[in-house]
């Protein structure tokens, strides 16, 4: 049938060049609506598009505000961080004033048989150092002798025959020991080895007498008033000091 | 008859449902493929009217064709020579041409069968 062979043939062509015009078409007539605004409506168009402009760039003016903000406090974090360090670091050399519980010794002269003091004010150094030493075999972490804080590098010597602590005469009795411990709990203790302690007998016998007091909720100590001078340290290597 | 007439819109319906757009820089090698496939569908409308049809030079013509003038579509985009205006002029003209014999065969066909 040579009639419908030819049909076929025109029918596929037909088709696919319909086809073709369909994508054409498609593609073609995008742009379906016709601007038909008037100036007026521009305008007014435009007003809001700007309107919507501003409301960006405002949004875009926030955002970076925030931005500025976090970044802000990123380094001020880094500051503050810096500061508690140092706090820290300055605590533990003994520049702050603490408080805590612990107990106060009081040194003063023994009253002998005839009922007055005598008057022998001397402290030798060694007898202060043992004192110091055994207080802090039994728990003491913050000391003052004489509102004098006892830190690290804090010298008890002999200095023309007065006693001196970092150049503080100790010349003037009675001299007040103040002693910060742990917790409550270890003041006690430190209170009952003191109590028998023989460094007090000692003290006895360069007639002097040291009076204990009770166990205290709240003592405060003042921090080292000095500052600290490091004569003969170097920093570590980064790495040899073992936190590098 | 009214097969390829059948074939047209059924080809007009795939394509809106397929919903294929093609990229707009080749919508100029489109327009011309379906200019050269109508030149030719009606080139072969008239050789049948004619007598003198041949599926191959049909069916060869039409594809021949199409590719003819988007080829020179895209030599002449990049010649920079709006060369795919000679395709639409030569296929235009042709369409016409075809058409006319095409109207006054059926004219004189109609005219013919009605003088009977």
């Amino acid at each position: 049938m040579m009639g419908s062979q030819k049909n076929v043939y025109f029918t596929i062509t037909a088709s696919i060049i319909g086809f073709m015009v369909a994508i054409q078409f498609q593609t073609v007539s995008e742009p379906v609506v016709r601007d038909t605004r008037d100036t007026w409506e521009l305008r007014n168009d435009l007003m809001s598009e700007k309107e919507i402009e501003s409301e960006l760039l405002q949004e875009i003016q926030t955002f970076e505000d925030t931005l500025a903000k976090y970044e802000d406090e990123r380094e001020q974090s880094k500051g503050k961080l810096l500061k508690e360090t140092l706090n820290e670091l300055k605590n533990e050399a003994g520049m702050t004033d603490v408080s805590g519980p612990g107990i106060t010794l009081t040194i003063r002269p023994i009253i002998n048989e005839i009922g007055r003091e005598v008057q022998m004010a001397y402290i030798s150094p060694s007898l202060l150092q043992r004192l110091l030493n055994e207080l802090n075999m039994y728990g003491a972490k913050y000391v003052s002798i004489d509102e004098q804080r006892v830190i690290s590098t804090t010298v008890i010597r002999d200095i023309g025959t007065v006693t001196k602590i970092d150049g503080h005469s100790l010349n003037r009795l009675p001299i007040v020991i103040k002693v910060i411990t742990e917790d409550e709990e270890k003041a006690e203790r430190l209170f009952k080895r003191m109590e028998i302690s023989p460094v007090v007998e000692d003290f006895n016998m360069d007639s002097l007498k040291v009076e204990l007091s009770n166990p205290e909720e709240n003592i405060t100590i003042p921090g080292y008033k000095d500052p600290i001078r490091i004569r003969y340290m170097e920093p570590a290597d980064n790495g040899v000091g073992g936190d590098g | 008859m009214w097969l390829p007439l059948m074939g047209l819109i059924i080809g007009v319906i795939i394509g809106l449902l397929t919903d294929i757009r093609i990229p707009a820089e080749y919508s100029n090698y489109l327009s011309i493929a379906i200019l050269a496939a109508l030149d030719t569908l009606f080139g072969g409308i008239r050789a049948q009217l004619q007598n003198i049809y041949d599926e191959k030079v049909f069916v060869s013509g039409f594809f021949f064709n199409i590719l003819l003038a988007a080829s020179l579509a895209f030599l002449g985009v990049h010649l920079g020579v709006d060369l795919y205006l000679a395709a639409v002029f030569a296929f235009g003209v042709r369409l016409f041409q075809n058409i006319a014999v095409i109207r006054r065969i059926l004219l004189t066909k109609w005219t013919s069968s009605g003088e009977k």
